[in-house]
């Protein structure tokens, strides 16, 4: 049985979903109790602004139901051509036609009612000379100069690469921080002119403001209009056009030069660092003067901070850790000891920062570089809730920065097509409640009617905002249901729900754009339908959005047994959708849509995101925050990675992820999401280490050698952010990275079943075989 | 008062072309060899003066100045004095190189060099000074320095020889020859002298002769019994005034063991220090203290010193002997601390000494010892100068320096709002700084720092070799920090040229800024924060009232316009300070080592009174230009920020009076920080800085003993020396009240009634201040009349010689800008805290200004006595074809009047009518005889005053011309009495108390 489980690789093909949503349960029970008995939450991811070839854009407003549904039409709206009416799917209004629509008929309908466009993209021509008017993105570069030289040296030449990729409208600002926070006024001709703002005190939006000479008032004037203002009182103020945010915010082409200069002038942090401390570091203070700073541009500009940090932050709001070097930064077990005494006044400080920057609309991005911590883990609120990237690497110098770095500014089919301000929006079938939305947004607190009881990530609202999001931006929103009693009458009942994703955004280029994804799924009525339940499982799905919702209540829930929870869960599972007989463990099967998934849960038990005493703090909230963010298919890798396995008799095949894959004479490619490891078996190391590749009798083996770096170099490719790559051979120190991710079918304890030139893990857990009869005897209990 | 009392510390206006300077043949260094170095011919006149100028005084026989002649001291001229041993030709001054007082050495470099002086050799080969750059050809100076050939500190390298003790040595101390015991003609023991102590300018008498001097009185005024309506009987030519001498006498402190009577601090005087202080650094009230406080109180008299640690030498007077004792440091008294001086007695052999102090009997170290002559005086007494000079200067030892004595500082703060941008100031602080660089101590320990602030600070990094300077924006006002550790104050050497270009820059860089507010309290907190580790000068050039950040303050002067009007019962108020944050920082700064001075070129209120907290709590002082004009106060402001930075000074310096058992100090007053009880920090103190230090008798003195007074200044030279400086005066001691008014200093007694005067103005209403002032005056006159002078004629105002003019100053201080009714808030605020602390030199013409008549100048001898020919200030010598020339240290009031011969006018001013001159007097040279001693006139005044005369123009008829006349101190004037009423009142009130 466990083989048949494992047999079923990880390769198998996707649902093919035009719409970038994909549902752990593609037939929805019409209950509540019914919904509970599913186990697995009723949830939809969404990849809001995917990348889509077949994508219909629109160059006009689109048709809303009137509110408070405010649905956008759709596909599935039933169109009356002669009376020129539509009825919402989702709350079956009806709707008139506005005249421009009078030369509609059945066969000259609008692009949004062609059936296969469930997805369309509006573009309506903006409204006024203002409104085109597209404002330039705004990169806000800020830099931690409390570095040793040879990282201040990587730093800066990524920093240059940067900015000559920049576009040369787009806006450049720089802050650098150590002690003391310095912001260079790029604007001034002069000399070099630096504000600079103590590391010990928090400082609010308007203090920064009136500090710079950017408050309320001095932008009125610097938008030289202000009507209703002598001119003569403002200059009485001494708030000219010179007040305004130009001065710090500069175009790329103008400020290059400048920027390099001062790069290349730049030193390391001057204050002092006593003996046995750590630098004083003030990333608090730099984020809040960057994002005050932000906070004087129109609202609306797109605009990120990205934030190049090489420590943790010893000094004033968002400390992590003090500056004595005798305290470590604190670990899980400190976290769940609750003996991290800097951690909730940081995550305190941090969750009032994002506040401010979802409220501007503005991105915080984090490339995090250090061997040690720097408090990812506090700063993950900003970062997530604004939409930001976020990179974790152990020196600027690597190429997870390296690479990574560089994609952002990149153009072309690298570039990750960043978009600002998005919203999201999330109507519904009446009888369906939102929970809540997991992944890189902030609640706009707009309550309505679909908002459910209870709440699972960013709830309580139907709409959200995406200060800054990309092609791969995935969200997964959680359902209840909770059918009315009038909607259960049978007769009235609609066998199909609609749910209506919104999702206005600033593309790459600056335009305004409302991506509209109407889906419609199947109710399940009835306890007796198991069987349309289970055709709509999707596993995968289903594995990821466990994986993401179990992560956040690891964060939210003290003392909560995740291994336990996911134990009891898949057993729940099991017995409710496995063919069995009572009792009988041998007569357990399971649906091909189910089958793998208990293979899912066993990676998932032994992955970062659950065995978290593994990492630091900082990974694990790096990695959950990638979770949270990426497709289900990438998602699906970071539990479970994928295995290539590569011989000279057979072409590159998908390998069990069993240490029993490792040979000697392969070559195996694993894809662990975060790192990519090339692993040598012990003879194909012999070899190489020969030099045999390079004769040219054995060519063979040098493309057997090249293969797997080459399929790497493809993962790496399309990979945000840049995976690690580690090529090692068996039995080398760096076989570990292989190793850790193995199912231990062969440990210590089973040596003597082991076959030569295979390999063991030297560990106490049970491999996937145990767990899976262990599985099988549980849920046929009665 | 010809002669300078001091170096010249001023040069020629950037602008103009050297307008001070004069053919160089006048200069006394340009001249022939055997030109006079001091500036006036040596006059033979004796120091009395002519007897002619005293009209008033009583007959002959009471005159105090009367005495023959061959008595006087100071009869001879100077070349008859001891200084005569010398040809003229062999004066010092005239082959040696001129050394440039004030292009990098300032006056106090004498002492900075070697430790021990060789102040007996008079060869110049032998000078003390050779560590520093201390002579300088004259002739390789730059010709922007008009001022430089004057003989300010050279007389140090090879002072004559006007010791009376044996020049056998060329060292004090280290060679065989202090030990020998032949010492010839040794004067008597201190204190054991049964002589009558001959008093300076009075004739021999017997203590016991209480009535000896029958005082001057108003002769047979008909003043007397009759009152007004015989006033005009009075001649107001007859009245005692001010005469000034051009003689410099030789002051020799101390003769036949006792200490002599100082010539007026006015006056100009050579001192030869023999045992007590110069009285330029240290003048006591009355120069015989009286036996008890009941004495004390009964005469009314102030007893108080007047401590001027720094003051200006005279050129031809012996420097400060340097004493290093190695690493034991200063001999010190070891109960009282208090260190070695001449008054201390040696007895048992000299195995003991005794301490003039507290009395204690100490143990002489074993390598202090030295056997007693027959006179009881160490036999080594004349070859150490702790022993045989009043003044000494020891080297610190590393007990004295909580730290390694630290860098000279200096770090300028630019005002550069809106008002100061646009009135120019901003730029005139600029070149002002650009071009005192070149003054400023040379050396690597020479720092330098620059802000500049409007609503925000802004600092500059200057340590940055190829690029330009960074500027560094503090923008939180409310709570300041420094924004670099390192690099924001950096060697002078390192940075000059990038200083420059910025100072060059920040007019234009700001050229535009419209921000109006100024964050003066936050700034100067900023640039503390900066030089906290060092300490320092900070210098801040401010131009509107400090409106935004800490210390920030509003105008109250519009409050006091509505308050006047509503009787000014609380007016006084509005002259404290009303912000006490500056005061706490102060406080902070002082303790640090920061001393401020603010230079405030201004148009408006900027609420003085509470701003000058910081410099009076730092040691600093505070500069006002107001109604600041660009075309003739920048001259002013470079020529102040240059004597500021130059002059001699120390750093980081504590000072503390000890006084004979029987004394105990009561108060110090002045600019300073005082944290404990006994002693007073100063951040920083100059040669312009004067301490008051009042005492009250906590017991009684024996009749014949002598109380001593010992002032110890520790501090730091702009070179990094940490030093003790010693004054100490040693007075006999008085049961008689006849004796402390025949031995009153009225110089001092009248900076001390200035000084209360200044501190009473903003703790109470001004009425009360001027009545407490006058009723000081009557107190002391109505004690004399009462208790010295013959009974006889109850109806004369009698008036005790030495204090003669006391009723004229009373009359002088109480019209003047600070206790006037119509002054400006912060004019008075101004003057309050320039009398803080002012010497005494400088509070005369504050008060009583000196006015000259210029339109006859060119018929006037040139003997360099232009400026002792004063008038008194009284309209009636004010005619209105006459030019007038009045001031007071600080200000230059030209009068015309309205009949001015049209030629005259053009000669001075180069307009042909009055009505052309411009009110923004510049003064012109103009190549005739008037014009060039008019511009001599005003460069000795400059020179004199250690102050660049703001020259403005007063025209008769004009608002300016009334401003004049408000300096007419005699007159009657609205509210105030002239002189001679002044008298009539005060003798009214003396008949009534003794009635």
């Amino acid at each position: 049985m466990a083989a048949d489980l494992a047999g079923v690789g990880v390769g198998a093909a996707a649902p093919v979903d035009p719409d970038g949503v994909r549902m752990t349960w593609n037939a929805w029970p019409r209950s509540k109790v019914e919904a509970s008995k599913c186990v697995i939450p009723v949830a939809a991811s969404i990849a809001p602004i995917r990348a889509s070839p077949s994508l219909l854009v629109l160059p006009y407003a689109p048709l809303r139901c009137k509110p408070p549904c405010a649905a956008v039409l759709n596909p599935f709206a039933r169109v009356d051509f002669a009376a020129k009416i539509w009825i919402c799917p989702l709350c079956f209004s009806r709707n008139q036609f506005p005249p421009h629509y009078a030369a509609m008929s059945e066969t000259n309908v609008p692009g949004e009612l062609y059936p296969q466009c469930t997805t369309v993209e509006y573009a309506p021509p903006p409204l006024d000379a203002a409104a085109a008017a597209v404002p330039p993105p705004v990169f806000l570069f800020v830099l931690d100069t409390c570095l040793i030289e040879e990282e201040m040296g990587f730093v800066k030449s990524a920093m240059r690469r940067a900015i000559g990729l920049l576009p040369d409208h787009a806006l450049v600002g720089f802050v650098t921080f150590g002690t003391q926070v310095h912001l260079y006024e790029l604007g001034f001709s002069d000399l070099s002119k630096i504000y600079v703002f103590r590391g010990t005190k928090e400082i609010s939006k308007e203090q920064i403001l009136d500090q710079l000479g950017l408050s309320a008032a001095g932008l009125r004037a610097g938008t030289a209009g202000a009507p209703g203002y002598p001119k003569a009182r403002l200059e009485a103020n001494g708030l000219l056009p010179s007040g305004s945010v130009n001065r710090f915010l500069l175009p790329a082409s103008d400020c290059e030069y400048t920027l390099n200069a001062l790069l290349d002038e730049l030193q390391t942090d001057q204050w002092p660092v006593e003996a046995g401390n750590r630098a004083l570091r003030c990333t608090g203070v730099a984020f809040s003067v960057a994002a005050g700073l932000l906070g004087a541009c129109m609202p609306g500009t797109g605009a990120r901070i990205i934030a190049l940090v090489g420590g943790p932050c010893t000094e004033g709001p968002g400390m992590i850790v003090s500056k004595d070097l005798s305290e470590p930064v604190r670990s899980h077990k400190d976290l769940d000891k609750d003996a991290a005494s800097h951690f909730h006044k940081a995550i305190k400080f941090y969750d009032s920062l994002a506040k401010q920057l979802v409220n501007q609309g503005h991105v915080l991005d984090l490339f995090a570089s250090a061997l040690d911590q720097v408090g990812v883990a506090e700063m993950k609120v900003v970062v997530e809730r604004t939409g930001g990237l976020v990179v974790l690497a152990e020196s600027f110098g690597h190429s997870v920065f390296k690479d990574s770095f560089k994609r952002i500014f990149e153009d072309g089919e690298q570039s990750l097509g960043l978009s600002f301000n998005g919203t999201l929006e999330i109507n519904c079938s009446k009888d369906i409640k939102i929970q809540g939305v997991v992944g890189p947004c902030a609640s706009l607190e707009k309550k309505g009617a679909v908002c459910a009881d209870t709440v699972i990530g960013q709830g309580n609202t139907t709409s959200w905002r995406m200060c800054g999001l990309d092609r791969s931006t995935c969200l997964t929103a959680f359902f209840d249901i909770s059918p009315s009693e009038r909607s259960s009458q049978p007769g009235t009942t609609n066998p199909q729900l609609y749910i209506q994703f919104l999702t206005n955004y600033q593309n790459p280029e600056g335009q305004m754009r409302l991506r509209v994804t109407t889906v419609t799924r199947r109710w399940v009525d009835g306890s007796a339908n198991t069987e349309e339940l289970v055709e709509g499982f999707d596993q995968e799905t289903a594995a990821v959005v466990l994986a993401r919702y179990i992560s956040l209540k690891m964060e939210m829930e003290e003392e909560f047994d995740a291994t336990r929870w996911l134990d009891r869960s898949l057993i729940r599972l099991c017995s409710r959708f496995g063919d069995y007989r009572k009792d009988d463990p041998a007569s357990f099967t399971l649906h091909p849509n189910f089958s793998i998934f208990p293979q899912f849960m066993f990676n998932l038990r032994r992955s970062q995101f659950v065995q978290v005493f593994n990492n630091s703090p900082d990974e694990t909230a790096y990695f959950r925050m990638l979770l949270n963010r990426e497709s289900i298919t990438n998602s699906v890798v970071m539990i479970q990675p994928s295995l290539l396995s590569y011989s000279f008799n057979s072409p590159p095949a998908p390998a069990l992820l069993d240490v029993a894959s490792i040979l000697v004479d392969r070559i195996l490619l694993l894809d662990a999401y975060f790192s990519v490891v090339i692993f040598h078996g012990m003879t194909i190391a012999q070899w190489r280490n020969m030099g045999y590749q390079n004769q040219p009798e054995h060519q063979a083996f040098a493309q057997l050698l090249q293969a797997p770096q080459d399929d790497a170099q493809m993962i790496i490719r399309d990979r945000f952010p840049v995976p690690r790559l580690v090529i090692c051979d068996q039995h080398g120190s760096q076989a570990r990275f292989l190793l850790a991710k193995l199912n231990p079918s062969a440990t210590y304890n089973s040596v003597h079943e082991v076959a030569p030139g295979s390999d063991v893990i030297f560990t106490d857990d049970v491999s996937l075989q145990v767990f899976c009869e262990h599985l099988q005897r549980l849920a046929v209990q009665s | 008062m010809g002669a300078p009392p001091s170096s010249q510390p001023f040069i020629s206006p950037p602008p103009s072309s050297q307008p001070f300077m004069g053919p160089p043949s006048s200069r006394p260094f340009g001249g022939p060899p055997s030109s006079q170095p001091f500036g006036g011919p040596p006059s033979s006149q004796p120091f009395a003066g002519p007897r002619a100028s005293q009209p008033f005084s009583v007959p002959p026989a009471s005159q105090p100045f009367t005495g023959p002649l061959a008595s006087q001291p100071f009869a001879g001229p100077p070349a008859a004095q001891p200084l005569s041993g010398l040809p003229a030709s062999s004066q010092p001054f005239s082959g040696l190189p001129a050394s440039q007082p004030f292009s990098g050495v300032p006056a106090s470099q004498p002492f900075s060099g070697l430790p021990a002086p060789q102040p007996f050799s008079g060869v110049p080969a032998s000078q003390p000074f050779s560590g520093l750059p201390a002579s300088r050809p004259f002739s390789g100076l730059p010709a922007s320095q008009p001022f430089s050939g004057l003989p300010a500190s050279q007389p140090y390298m090879a002072p004559p020889t006007p010791f009376p003790g044996p020049p056998t040595s060329s060292s004090p101390f280290g060679t065989p020859s202090w030990q020998s015991p032949a010492q010839q003609g040794m004067p008597p023991m201190p204190g054991t002298t049964q002589a009558p102590p001959r008093m300076f300018g009075m004739p021999p008498h017997t203590p016991g002769q209480t009535m000896a001097p029958v005082p001057p009185v108003m002769g047979h005024s008909p003043l007397a019994g009759h009152q007004v309506s015989t006033q005009s009987k009075i001649d107001p030519n007859q009245i005692p005034r001010p005469v000034s001498s051009t003689s410099v006498p030789l002051f020799e402190t101390r003769q036949g063991n006792q200490a002599n009577i100082p010539p007026p601090a006015t006056s100009d005087f050579i001192v030869k220090d023999n045992g007590n202080c110069s009285p330029r650094l240290m003048r006591c009230t009355m120069n015989q203290i009286p036996c008890t406080g009941d004495l004390l109180s009964t005469s009314s008299m102030p007893l108080a010193l007047m401590v001027q640690p720094f003051a200006l030498p005279h050129p031809s007077e012996e420097p400060i002997q340097v004493v290093d004792f190695g690493e034991s440091g200063p001999l010190r008294c070891s109960r009282c601390k208090g260190y070695m001086n001449p008054f201390m007695r040696f007895v048992d052999q000299g195995r003991q000494f005794v301490c003039n102090l507290c009395g204690f009997t100490n143990e002489t170290p074993r390598d202090y010892y030295c056997n007693l002559g027959p006179d009881g005086r160490r036999r080594d007494a004349d070859e150490r100068p702790e022993l045989c000079r009043g003044t000494v200067e020891f080297v610190a030892t590393k007990e004295y320096m909580v730290r390694d004595p630290m860098p000279a500082v200096f770090f300028f703060v630019i005002d550069v709002s809106m008002n100061a941008i646009q009135t120019g100031a901003t730029a005139a602080a600029c070149t002002a700084i650009n071009q005192a660089l070149a003054d400023l101590p040379e050396g690597p320990r020479t720092m330098v720092g620059i802000a500049t602030f409007d609503s925000s600070i802004h600092f500059y990094n200057l340590k940055r070799a190829s690029q330009q300077p960074l500027m560094l924006i503090v923008p939180d006002i409310q709570d300041v920090y420094t924004p670099l550790h390192t690099d924001l104050i950096v060697p002078l050497t390192e940075c000059r040229q990038n200083l420059e270009q910025l100072l060059d820059g920040i007019p234009n860089m700001f050229e535009n800024n419209r921000v109006a507010e100024s964050a003066f309290g936050a700034a100067i907190k900023a640039a503390f924060l900066a030089m906290k580790p060092t300490g320092g000068k900070l210098l801040v050039f401010q131009s509107v009232l400090p409106s935004v950040g800490i210390g920030s303050l509003f105008s109250r002067e519009a409050e006091g316009r509505t308050n006047v009007s509503s009787g000014d019962k609380e007016a006084h108020k509005l002259l404290q300070p009303g912000d006490k944050t500056l005061k706490t920082m102060a406080i902070e700064f002082a303790e640090y080592q920061v001393c401020v001075d603010i230079f405030l070129t201004t148009q408006t209120f900027v609420d003085i009174a509470s701003i000058s907290v910081v410099p009076r709590t730092t040691g600093g002082q505070v500069y006002y230009y107001y109604p600041f004009s660009v075309l003739s106060d920048p001259a002013k402001l470079y020529n102040d920020l240059r004597w500021n930075i130059s002059r001699p000074q120390g750093f980081e310096a504590v000072m503390r009076i000890r006084c004979s058992q029987g004394l105990q100090v009561q108060e110090y007053s002045g600019n300073f920080c005082k944290r404990i009880p006994t002693d007073i920090d100063l951040p920083a103190i100059d040669c312009d800085k004067t301490i008051m230090v009042t005492f009250k008798h906590d017991d009684k003195f024996q009749e014949g003993s002598e109380c001593a007074f010992q002032c110890a200044l520790l501090y730091t030279t702009v070179y990094g020396q940490r030093r003790i400086r010693i004054i100490n005066l040693s007075l006999p001691c008085t049961s008689m009240l006849s004796n402390l008014f025949r031995s009153a200093d009225l110089d001092s007694q009248f900076t001390c009634f200035l000084k209360q005067a200044a501190n009473g103005i903003p703790a109470s209403p001004l009425s009360q201040v001027r009545e407490q002032i006058t009723n000081l005056c009557i107190n002391i006159l109505c004690s004399y009349r009462k208790f010295c002078a013959t009974v006889s004629s109850s109806g004369q105002l009698i008036l005790p010689e030495a204090l003669k003019l006391l009723p004229l100053y009373t009359l002088a201080l109480v019209k003047s800008i600070g206790l006037r009714n119509d002054g400006r808030l912060d004019d008075r605020s101004y003057w309050v805290s320039r009398s803080a602390s002012l010497s005494i030199p400088m509070a005369f013409p504050l008060v009583y200004p000196r006015m000259i008549s210029i339109h006859d100048l060119a018929s006037k001898e040139d003997d360099g006595s232009l400026l002792s020919a004063t008038i008194p200030l009284s309209s009636e010598h004010i005619n209105d074809d006459g030019i007038y020339l009045l001031e007071n240290g600080e200000d230059g009031l030209i009068y015309v009047g309205n009949m001015v011969n049209p030629d005259t006018v053009q000669r001075i001013f180069g307009v042909s009518s009055v009505d052309g001159i411009p009110t923004q007097l510049v003064l012109q040279h103009f190549d005739n005889d008037l014009s060039k001693k008019l511009n001599d006139v005003v460069d000795e005044t400059r020179r004199q005053r250690c102050s660049y005369l703001r020259l403005r123009l007063c025209r008769k008829g004009d608002p300016s011309g009334l401003f004049f006349l408000s300096y007419m101190v005699e007159d009657k004037i609205p509210g105030g009495l002239s002189y001679v009423e002044f008298l009539v009142q005060v003798h009214r009130q003396i008949q009534t108390k003794m009635a």
